[in-house]
């Protein structure tokens, strides 16, 4: 029998649930309150323990994000003039860096580049290269996405690839079950070898620019010639990691066929339609040509003048030529650049070179190292397998920018007190976070080719332990044999 | 426009509109989210029940895409002619509605958009209109999360249903392993923080009857009253079933169910059976679950805070049964 509806008996939506929310920001100041009302340990200054806390209570927000993550970059400007008392002028002065201006200039140019609609001459070239057969197809992916991440960042090339990607699986089949093992492989092709490519120059991520940053904070004095070693320019950097990644392409489509093993050995069909797709667009036009042209005099700006005028002058230089050029409109750039990432990123810099000045980095190092001692785990690659371990298992639990800002000035100092050259462990740690292949939070292609919708977080688990894996091995493969032959 | 509160459209079905009875699906693009949809098609088979389709969209930090904005990787995408996976979802979503006989083509059509800062898509609404008033809408909505894009769109309609799969894509801020630790899933949330009734579905599949579990207490007769209606929309069977911690109370369970059944049968529906088991509540009703289509309880009244730390047995059926649950208020 038919009821009539009884009435809604409505419930009231209680007040807790804003704290519930953010618990987890209530949770960090309680731990921060705490941490500072402690007794001071041995060794560890006023200053230090503040810094270290204010560490502690943003690494905990970076991690759970109760709040918009640039509230954290503005709460740790406020920690530095109100609770360490420094100058308000000098904390100002030090949120601005090369490093900054680098990262903020290289995400200009990637909303730019990305603007130029080049990638359906990249997916043309690509089909050319490769043939039909999907495992070509599939290590073409990842080397073409690599090449061109390792120079305009990895989130540039995961954006401009992503629909080539997807292109090519809708035009396979309709159906996203029929074609999920051929989804992931082409997928994570993508996202993979931007990845391991965001390692090879200083432009393939932020990561790389802040940890160049923290050596020439670290290290660097202009009196002494023996510290000129710890200035590593884009053509340096370019010769320690580069090799490394090209090393890993060949690993990568391999893992990615033998973990997924595609349900479509031969993509003629797609490839056929691809291409006509690509060719009613007609050809390159003059545009296009001068942003070609732009962005590989950014390149070679960066290889050949960034000992001169930095490295973020020439990324500015480079997003003001596109601009200039008209083949960029600046709502475009405002709209593209998350521009509280560069705050976030200037803030957790100059929280970083804090915890240098203050000690604080020192006393955790040497804390960690104690811990290390016993399992022998204080030097050589032991110390390096640690040093790695760490960072991939931080790197998977926030952005790896972050993670590399908050590690680094910890490991250079651990560096120091064991004896180890800064320059490799730095570059342990710069490397280690890409290697956040386990989450889709790990890396910004990651996210990226997720959104796509034909991945499930699983998947990230099944290849990822394998990447992380492979990765690993080559990376402490080229710090034991490679590294220590270009005289670190 | 639409969503501004005070703007009054009585037509519009986001609105309150205490006559009709309205559900709300959450699409999330799994297998469980259709199944979902399904049985909230056999609900809505009468003139006076409107189906929301959402889609949440999690808004950007920024920080995980390194920066660029996802906006600039949605765009290449829409430059390319690709659907965004929202999009794709709720028109399968629609799709399915149109197959199953819910909805028809002769229906008018309209859409709505909002722009919210920030992305390109913003909210976007298609409304689908029978001629007796009967609505059918697809709404892709942004949000900080999914979770708070759902309650909100529940401030906006006043819905008396949301159906919501238990599947791992709701699994906090866009599904993360590691993040999921510190934030409920989805489902498990809006289960807590909805004022109205709330279906996880885990292979909800239509015909086996609701398992309808009280405890003779007043917000358990409650829930059978509305269970009943909402049974009589979709002509499912009713099942009884009332558990006793120990032997000596056993009577009392069977009493409770006995006032049920007398009660129901005085409103004129029909009870397959009753079960009376002695045990842990939680238990009995978990194990009994998979048997039916879904479990239905009563929400414990309890505040949601108190609800956190001392946990009631709808919770804890709700977290930790196979098969799907109706947590009623």
């Amino acid at each position: 029998m038919k009821l009539v509806k009884p009435m809604a008996g409505l419930r009231k939506r209680g007040n807790y649930l804003y704290f519930w929310e953010k618990r987890w920001f209530f949770i960090a100041m309680a731990v921060g309150a705490g941490m500072l009302y402690m007794p001071l340990p041995d060794g560890l200054t006023q200053s230090g323990m503040i810094i270290l806390t204010m560490s502690v209570v943003a690494t905990i927000l970076f991690v759970t994000e109760p709040v918009p993550l640039p509230t954290v970059a503005l709460m740790i400007v406020i920690g530095q003039v109100m609770l360490m008392g420094i100058d308000s002028k000098t904390v100002a002065k030090s949120l601005m860096s090369d490093s900054v201006l680098f990262i903020m200039g290289s995400l200009m140019l990637a909303v730019a580049v990305v603007k130029q609609k080049l990638d359906t001459r990249i997916a043309w070239l690509l089909v050319r290269m490769t043939g039909t057969k999907t495992s070509y197809i599939a290590f073409g992916i990842t080397l073409v996405s690599g090449l061109l991440a390792s120079f305009v960042g990895e989130h540039t090339v995961a954006a401009m690839m992503l629909p080539v990607g997807i292109t090519l699986i809708q035009l396979t089949s309709d159906d996203p079950k029929k074609v999920r093992n051929l989804a992931a492989v082409l997928l994570f092709s993508i996202s993979y070898g931007c990845s391991v490519a965001g390692i090879g120059t200083p432009s393939g991520g932020a990561r790389n620019a802040i940890m160049i940053g923290y050596w020439k904070e670290f290290f660097y004095d202009p009196t002494n010639p023996e510290t000129f070693k710890y200035l590593i320019d884009y053509v340096k950097w370019m010769i320690y990691a580069y090799p490394m990644f090209l090393l890993q392409v060949p690993f990568v489509t391999l893992i990615l066929l033998f973990t997924f093993r595609p349900e479509y050995k031969d993509l003629s069909r797609a490839v056929v339609k691809l291409r006509s797709q690509v060719e009613a667009q007609g050809a390159m036009k003059p545009g296009d040509w001068i942003a070609i042209l732009i962005f590989f005099l950014v390149l070679l700006g960066w290889i050949f003048g960034s000992a001169e005028y930095g490295m973020g002058t020439i990324a500015i230089l480079g997003a003001t030529a596109f601009l200039v050029a008209g083949l960029v409109a600046w709502p475009d750039v405002n709209s593209g650049v998350n521009w509280g990432v560069v705050l976030l990123y200037a803030a957790a810099i100059s929280l970083g070179v804090q915890m240098k000045d203050t000690g604080a980095a020192a006393w955790v190092a040497n804390s960690f190292l104690s811990i290390l001692a016993p399992f022998g785990m204080d030097e050589g690659i032991g110390l390096w397998a640690a040093v790695s371990v760490l960072t991939t298992g931080v790197t998977n639990t926030m952005s790896n920018g972050a993670a590399v800002a908050v590690l680094g000035p910890i490991v250079l100092k651990l560096a120091v007190a064991a004896g180890e050259s800064p320059i490799v462990i730095g570059f342990i740690t710069a490397v280690s976070s890409a290697f956040a292949y386990l989450t889709v939070v790990g890396t910004p292609a990651c996210t990226i080719v997720y959104a796509s919708g034909y991945l499930k977080t699983t998947d990230f688990l099944t290849v990822g332990w394998k990447m992380a894996t492979m990765s690993t091995i080559i990376m402490l493969g080229a710090a034991a044999v490679y590294w220590p032959l270009l005289g670190s | 426009m639409n969503d501004n509160p005070n703007e009054q459209d009585v037509n519009d079905p986001e609105k309150p509109h205490h006559s009709r009875f309205r559900i709300l699906v959450c699409i999330d693009g799994s297998d469980e989210s259709y199944r979902g949809l399904k049985y909230a098609a056999k609900i809505a088979k009468g003139e006076d029940v409107d189906i929301v389709l959402c889609y949440v969209r999690p808004s950007d930090q920024g920080l995980r895409s390194g920066g660029l904005q996802m906006d600039v990787a949605r765009g290449n995408m829409l430059e390319w002619g690709l659907e965004l996976p929202g999009i794709k979802y709720l028109k399968k979503g629609r799709d399915l509605l149109i197959e199953l006989g819910n909805l028809h083509e002769d229906w008018s059509e309209t859409a709505f958009h909002t722009d919210i800062a920030g992305t390109s898509l913003g909210d976007n609404k298609i409304d689908y209109t029978a001629k007796s008033g009967k609505k059918i809408v697809l709404k892709l909505k942004v949000a900080q999360d999914v979770a708070t894009g759902i309650l909100d769109q529940w401030e906006l309609g006043h819905y008396d249903l949301i159906i919501i799969g238990a599947s791992a894509r709701w699994d906090s801020k866009g599904a993360q392993m590691i993040r999921g630790f510190f934030d409920p899933a989805v489902a498990e949330k809006i289960a807590i923080h909805a004022p109205c009734s709330v279906l996880v579905a885990r292979d909800l599949e239509y015909g086996h009857g609701h398992l309808m579990c009280t405890d003779g207490s007043e917000a358990a007769t409650e829930m059978i009253k509305k269970d009943a209606y909402i049974a009589s929309l979709c002509e499912c069977p009713l099942h009884l079933m009332s558990v006793a911690l120990d032997v000596e109370s056993e009577p009392d369970a069977q009493k409770a169910v006995n006032d049920a059944r007398k009660m129901l049968v005085d409103m004129g529906q029909e009870v397959n059976d009753t079960i009376v088991k002695v045990g842990n509540p939680v238990d009995e009703i978990i194990e009994e679950g998979p048997n039916y289509s879904l479990i239905v309880m009563s929400d414990s009244g309890k505040s949601g805070l108190q609800r956190f730390f001392m946990g009631s047995v709808a919770l804890k059926v709700m977290q930790n049964a196979f098969s799907s649950v109706m947590i009623v208020r």
